[in-house]
């Protein structure tokens, strides 16, 4: 299918769409709910009723907020519709129509108040480099380095992917690479806002996270997070001319192509998923598999369902903060689906990604480990 | 309210707006259309979770003498999937998978709610394949598709989808569950075609393909419609028979650059940018048409239809121009997007007179003033499906309403060279006495009286046009629409 695809607006793209229905067949959520509205073409339906001034209730517009924005929907569209730009700019409206579920506003405060999405003292962002045995006194904040590690909120305060956070600085640090992260002066990236409809609330952090990285004068900003890379690469790159915005697994190829990276014998056979993020809406297909392709000794047993046709984990598009249980129901069906390959794990490249497809595994393979590729690339440094 | 269906919660609702999505199919139809004559809205949607809830379902509408109306994908556009008489809209989706391939027979069994992609894409990981399949296998199920034409690509080799069928399971308008088979009573073959009116088909089993080892696909391109004519007529009897072969006219070219992509075959534009308005509307830019032949099978018998193609009249493209077209072949609706609305009209077609229908496509393009495409397939060596659009906008209801009347001037082209429409559903039963003989028309609705006597399943289609669309009602309204579009269409190009 041809690569280009287009957003006129809502109201052009409302009538554009042909209401075929390719979209219903490859949605995850619409397989997890099965009532029309919970498909692509129902969302869009239920977004020209709103438009059209139709009386629709916060409750009915909840399905516009019952999708992951993975993208599974624009790879096979076939009237081409950009359906990501689509949602976020359905959910703007809807938002801006206080037709938003509730729990959207608590991020929304958490982020204003606190400046990450979890409410946290945003000073304890580091606070997984202080339980490093081996991390340096300054806990890898520098005042000026070449790159600029962006943690992100999920890695930061996250217990269960704290580790990938360990596993990027430990392997920057063995191929020797100039960087630093923010600690403290880092504030959400704003991906869960601009997600939640609140186009217009995430401003004032991208202000505080520009100013933070132009005083580093970074030339490369590295993100583990995909959505926090393609928040930045959508919402920052116009204001850092000539500064490269790289997932972790690009910059890591790179240096393994360089020689930089010397990895040992992993003899493990892993599956890989692509998370939609990274993948279907950030276009990196090739980085992890190479990485992958680099441990010696690793078995890489791909799923039939990846690439452009990965499935979506289930916790993209601030889903875990909309329906939890529908979340967990699309991460069981992807996890099933990665464990059918006999792979004993599963190696993503997201740390929400690795957060649902775990609680997805324990449910429904509890044999089969879920890690972020960073970690399992530690694993094997030298 | 409904009487309470004996139904896990979550497999009914009566929620307003979720019942608005089931009153719609591809096709927006104006209101004044639809509320004013019918009631396209259901009272609840049901979604049975297997055979045996489809069966209490449908024995309870049926002490209830509840209307129901069986959906799949509703990718369909004449209201096939649509209630008109209110009741229940049975969603079938939830009968999905389960896909059992029988190596030995070459058969597999399948729920109907499986899209065709979803069930190829098993099946080629077993080493075997669907034999044809929709153009909207994307989206389209396998119980849609029997209970409606089924031809598409893949038909002109392997035949319609009727030919294939091994069994099915169904549910009667009594709520029975029976396996049909080609000498049952009724035979399967009722069930072909009946868009939902006899039953719910609950599992299907049909004939399959081994994987095929070799494909090859071509492009070609011709400088006048009779050239193409005779092409797709050469290839469609020629031996080894094609997989496929599809054709569109310059009509569907412009309509593609119109709507953002590059023609195939076109002549480039100049350095980047949209090609000029007036390029866009003068299909003189380009070709006059172009067809894609695909071979699949065994690599002699592929090798053997591409040699043959030196014969064929038109320049061949470059190799990777037919690979594209073969990877876009399920996505002409990306025309679509320079309408913002598209109409179209569906022709079974003598391929004998391809191209004189196409010319006389052309003719009335020039002479209404309204840009028309036209594509289609070979489906078997004598007949083709052709579909003519032409983009119009919605949101425009008067013009759009007029525009809706236009697809009796392309349907009545259609008939005088020996054509008719293809599929039944609503919109079409006006056409009902060019769609069946009268032994054939009373056939079926001495089957429909036998299995439904009280008219249950999916009433209002198929067997008789409802006021307002008897013909004589519908002939001058839709002659009036379509003089009316004309005239609008002539003053808006006149206008600067
Ligand atoms: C882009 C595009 C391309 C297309 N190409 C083709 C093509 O090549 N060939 C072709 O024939 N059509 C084509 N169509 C039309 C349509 O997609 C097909 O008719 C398709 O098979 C309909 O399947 P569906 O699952 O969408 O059925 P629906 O539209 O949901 O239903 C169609 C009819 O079947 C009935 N029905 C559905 N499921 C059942 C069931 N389980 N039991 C009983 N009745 C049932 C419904 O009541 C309705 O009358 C195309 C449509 C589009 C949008």
């Amino acid at each position: 299918m041809s690569d280009s695809t287009f957003f006129q607006g809502l109201d052009a793209e409302t009538t554009i769409c042909a209401h075929c229905g390719f979209c219903r067949a490859v949605c995850p959520t619409y397989a997890g709910v099965g009532w029309e509205s919970c498909s692509p073409r129902g969302r869009v339906h239920l977004t020209q009723l709103m438009l059209s001034g139709t009386p629709v209730s916060s409750e009915q517009m909840t399905r516009l907020f019952q999708c992951t924005v993975c993208s599974a929907c624009t790879q096979v569209c076939p009237t081409r519709i950009d359906l990501r730009q689509f949602w976020l700019a359905a959910r703007a409206e809807a938002t801006r129509r206080n037709l938003a579920p509730p729990g959207l506003g608590l991020a929304q405060a958490n982020v204003a108040n606190t400046g990450n999405v979890y409410g946290y003292p945003n000073d304890e962002r580091a606070g997984w480099a202080e339980y490093m045995d081996d991390a340096p006194a300054d806990l890898y904040q520098r005042e000026t380095a070449e790159v600029l590690y962006f943690v992100g909120c999920s890695t930061a305060f996250s217990p269960r992917v704290q580790p990938i956070a360990e596993s990027l600085v430990r392997l920057m640090s063995a191929a020797e690479v100039d960087f630093t992260i923010l600690g403290g002066d880092e504030v959400c990236c704003g991906f869960p806002l601009q997600v939640a409809g609140m186009p217009d609330r995430f401003h004032d952090v991208v202000e505080s996270n520009l100013a933070q990285v132009r005083a580093r004068e970074a030339s490369t900003i590295v993100f583990n997070c995909p959505a926090c890379r393609l928040m930045w690469q959508e919402e920052y790159a116009r204001h850092l001319p000539g500064v490269r915005m790289l997932h972790a697994t690009e910059l890591l190829a790179e240096l393994s192509a360089a020689g930089r990276l010397p990895l040992n014998e992993l003899n493990q056979t892993v599956t890989y998923h692509d998370p939609c993020d990274l993948a279907r809406n950030g276009g990196v297909y090739e980085a992890p598999r190479q990485l992958l392709a680099a441990i010696p000794g690793l078995k890489l047993i791909e799923a039939h369902e990846r690439r452009e046709r990965g499935m979506c984990c289930g916790g993209g598009g601030d889903m875990e903060m909309v329906d939890p249980a529908l979340s967990q129901r699309v991460a069981t069906t992807t996890v099933d689906k990665l464990a059918a390959t006999g792979a004993g794990t599963i190696i993503t490249a997201c740390p929400q990604c690795v957060r649902t497809l775990s609680r997805g595994a324990e449910r429904s393979a509890p044999g089969v480990a879920v890690l972020d590729i960073v970690e399992l690339l530690a694993r094997a440094l030298t | 309210m409904m009487p309470i269906f004996d139904l896990p919660p979550d497999r009914l609702t009566e929620d307003l707006v979720e019942r608005t999505m089931y009153a719609r199919d591809l096709a927006p139809v104006p209101e004044i259309m639809t509320r004013s004559f019918f009631q396209t809205l259901p009272d609840a949607i049901v979604r049975p979770a297997n055979a045996t809830q489809v069966a209490d379902v449908i024995r309870q509408a049926a002490s209830l003498q509840l209307p129901v109306t069986p959906r799949a994908a509703g990718s369909t556009s004449y209201y096939n999937a649509v209630p008109v008489r209110g009741g229940l809209v049975l969603d079938v989706n939830s009968l999905r998978y389960d896909i059992s391939l029988d190596t030995a027979r070459q058969t597999v069994r399948v729920l109907p709610g499986t899209t065709w992609f979803e069930l190829d894409d098993t099946l080629r990981r077993q080493g075997a394949a669907v034999r044809s399949y929709p153009s909207s296998a994307i989206a389209a199920t396998v119980g849609g598709w029997v209970s409606t034409q089924g031809h598409g690509i893949g038909s002109l080799q392997y035949g319609a989808i009727a030919d294939q069928l091994v069994s099915l399971q169904v549910v009667l308008p009594t709520g029975e569950l029976r396996e049909l088979t080609r000498n049952s009573d009724p035979p399967l073959s009722w069930f072909v075609a009946a868009e939902g009116t006899l039953g719910v088909i609950t599992t299907v089993e049909l004939g399959v393909r081994p994987r095929p080892a070799a494909e090859s696909h071509h492009l070609f391109s011709f400088d006048d419609l009779d050239a193409l004519g005779t092409g797709v007529q050469s290839l469609s009897h020629s031996q080894p028979r094609p997989y496929t072969v599809f054709f569109a006219d310059a009509g569907y070219l412009a309509l593609l650059e119109r709507a953002g992509f590059h023609a195939p075959g076109a002549r480039r534009q100049e350095a980047g940018g949209p090609p000029p308005a007036s390029r866009l509307l003068s299909p003189a830019s380009y070709p006059a048409g172009m067809l894609m032949v695909s071979f699949q099978g065994e690599p002699a018998a592929v090798n053997q239809g591409r040699d043959g193609l030196a014969r064929l009249p038109g320049r061949e493209l470059p190799s990777e121009l037919a690979l594209e077209e073969w990877s876009l072949r399920l996505y002409h609706l990306r025309n679509k997007r320079g309408g913002p609305s598209l109409l179209a009209t569906d022709i079974w077609l003598p391929l004998r007179n391809l191209a004189a229908y196409l010319a006389g496509v052309r003719k009335l393009a020039v002479r209404s003033r309204q840009q028309i495409g036209s594509y289609g397939l070979a489906i078997t060596p004598e007949w083709g499906q052709v579909m003519s659009i032409y983009p119009t906008d919605e949101r425009r209801t008067a013009a759009y309403l007029a525009a809706i009347g236009f697809t009796k001037r392309l349907h009545d082209l259609g008939a005088h060279y020996g054509g008719r429409p293809y599929g039944v559903g609503l919109w079409n039963t006006p056409y009902l006495s060019r769609l069946f003989s009268r032994t054939d028309l009373r056939e079926l609705r001495r089957r429909k009286a036998l299995l439904d006597p009280h008219g249950i399943m999916n009433p209002g289609k198929l067997y008789a046009a409802p006021f307002p669309l008897w013909p004589v009602t519908f002939a001058p309204a839709a002659t009036a629409l379509s003089l009316a579009h004309t005239t609008f269409l002539r003053g808006e190009r006149r206008s600067p």
